[in-house]
């Protein structure tokens, strides 16, 4: 009887199951290349969900195609999978380990992911009780997983979502943080606590509660709101039943109720946040550089030639007036006419305020006079005492100088 | 094919544009305020959005990378596309009025239209929860 049930219930799932290679190949093909993205990432979830089935698969298109042009939908699904397999974790492994692949902090988010079901093994839940089936235990073992000792090189990398999802995956098998640097991106100190939250651990939460009243922006660009929102997001799934009831018009009401809720919650001593405004008043230029191998870069500068570092703004330096007033007169370098080259990840977005230019360049697309400009401004910096920093920018600048 | 310039296409609304009525402000809030999974029913505040005049805030993103002018795109919540693959509720489909292109917009834009909610799906998966018959593209 039960094994008619099984039947009845399995043929349909059967009749859509990739039965041979040549399927899998198909479901990644259209993974990878299907001009609509609901599509795309359907299939990268069916990929996913089929674990070490489906691995050769993704390795002949790696191989055929090269290993970037596999999107991050498909690595997302795959390290977000409860699929959990030999094939599979050797492969995110592969992907992480690799500095010229544009999604290798996803990979170690799935290797994180990994390491914190070997560590701790879910128990072993009876349907029949009523309750919720709960993560599979892994099918797989792997020391340097299990002991964490696999994210020691990559608990400061350059890359924050890299650094944040190693350090998400040291936390999770309980590894001492001796050795991490201490986290001055607000990115990475809000994602790494809502991970956290979402894997059933209790992380200090006052970072989210910072972001709550967070409104700073990066030329123009609203990441305090954004942090807030992913904060929010994160407590509400958290709290559940015990969230607050809000309403927009107050936002100073709504964090202190949101704080109470998680105070009580947490047992943590929690403080109510001070307003963070925008940081960009005054600034008449500047630059990004998102980049998933060297890190991210911000850099804006005032028309008396203070030059701010850093998403939040908060480091600075004066260049010495002669020289900057030689840059800025020389600005009308770094204006393009539009976007040069096609982003697919890495990419530099170059901002002049006064004529309203913003445009994204992606690597080797750099006309050479804006490229020339960049330079003597990483030379002035360097000219100024700022060693360390011009030479990571050189090194993120460089990245995007055409050929 | 029309090509124009984003400022221009404000003034679309008077040719393909829907009643003179004031535009609903929507934010990812709302919108992606919920852990979305296939299936459920969509929470009221967001099916009582379906098929209003709303205003959007986001950043333009094409479906497929690659250049030049385009007649849809995904409006999405991050400004950079590497927060992570943006879940279904995290992303609006807008489409421009028929023949009408234009380029992808850097920085924060503004899109205003008639929005749509409910699960869409092809070849039985669902490609899109979100999509809206966009009129207008600003820069924010």
């Amino acid at each position: 009887m039960r094994l008619l049930l099984l039947a009845v219930v399995a043929a349909p799932i059967l009749a859509f199951w990739p039965q041979g290679p040549d399927e899998w190949s198909e479901h990644v093909r259209k993974a990878c290349e299907s001009s609509r993205f609901g599509i795309r990432l359907a299939a990268a979830k069916r990929v996913a969900d089929g674990g070490d089935a489906a691995v050769t698969a993704i390795q002949a298109y790696e191989k055929a195609n090269g290993r970037n042009a596999l999107p991050s939908s498909l690595v997302d699904a795959i390290a977000d999978t409860l699929a959990y397999s030999n094939a599979t974790n050797e492969l995110l492994k592969g992907w992480a380990t690799d500095t010229e692949f544009y999604w290798r902090s996803s990979a170690m988010r799935g290797l994180a992911l990994r390491a914190g079901a070997l560590a701790h093994p879910p128990a072993v839940v009876s349907p029949a009780a009523g309750e919720p089936e709960g993560k599979p235990a892994p099918a797989f073992d792997d020391a340097s997983l299990k002991s964490g000792e696999f994210f020691d090189p990559y608990v400061n990398d350059p890359a924050w979502l890299m650094r944040t999802h190693a350090r998400f995956g040291s936390a999770l098998v309980g590894r001492p943080i001796a050795g991490q640097s201490t986290e001055a991106d607000p990115r990475a100190l809000v994602r790494l606590t809502r991970l956290l939250l979402d894997e059933g651990q209790l992380p200090p939460l006052q970072p989210l509660i910072e972001a709550l009243a967070d409104q700073r922006t990066f030329l123009g660009i609203p990441w305090g709101q954004r942090l807030g929102q992913e904060a929010n997001k994160a407590l509400h799934n958290w709290l559940a039943k015990d969230y607050p009831e809000v309403t927009g018009g107050d936002r100073d009401k709504s964090t202190a109720a949101i704080m109470a809720a998680a105070q009580a919650n947490s047992g943590q001593q929690l403080t109510q946040p001070k307003e963070q405004v925008a940081t960009d008043n005054g600034i008449v230029g500047g630059f990004e550089i998102a980049s998933c191998k060297f890190g991210d870069q911000f850099v804006q500068w005032t028309a008396d030639g203070t030059v701010f570092f850093g998403i939040d703004g908060a480091r600075t330096t004066k260049l010495p007036a002669d020289k900057w007033q030689e840059l800025l007169q020389q600005r009308t370098a770094i204006t393009l006419d539009g976007n040069a080259g096609v982003v697919v990840c890495d990419k530099l977005q170059l901002v002049l305020v006064d004529t309203g230019m913003r445009v994204d360049v992606a690597p080797e697309s750099l006309p050479n006079p804006a490229s020339e400009w960049l330079k003597r401004l990483t030379q002035t910096l360097e000219e100024a005492n700022e060693t360390e920093r011009a030479a990571n920018l050189r090194r993120g600048l460089g990245q995007f100088e055409g050929r | 094919m029309l090509r124009l310039p984003s400022t221009l296409l404000l003034l679309l609304t008077t040719v393909f544009g829907h009643p003179a009525t004031e535009p609903e402000p929507v934010g990812f809030p709302v919108l992606a305020g919920f852990a979305y999974k296939e299936g459920m029913t969509l929470p009221k505040e967001v099916t009582d959005l379906d098929e209003k005049v709303v205003q959007i805030r986001g950043f333009m993103r094409r479906e497929f990378a690659g250049s030049g002018p385009v007649n849809s795109f995904m409006l999405i919540n991050d400004a950079c596309g590497c927060m992570g693959t943006p879940m279904m509720n995290e992303i609006v489909f807008c489409t421009l009025p028929d023949g009408v292109t234009m380029e992808v917009l850097t920085g924060v834009v503004t899109v205003t239209g008639k929005f749509y909610v409910g699960e869409q799906k092809e070849d039985g998966d669902v490609i899109l929860i979100y999509a809206m018959d966009a009129d207008t593209v600003t820069i924010a």
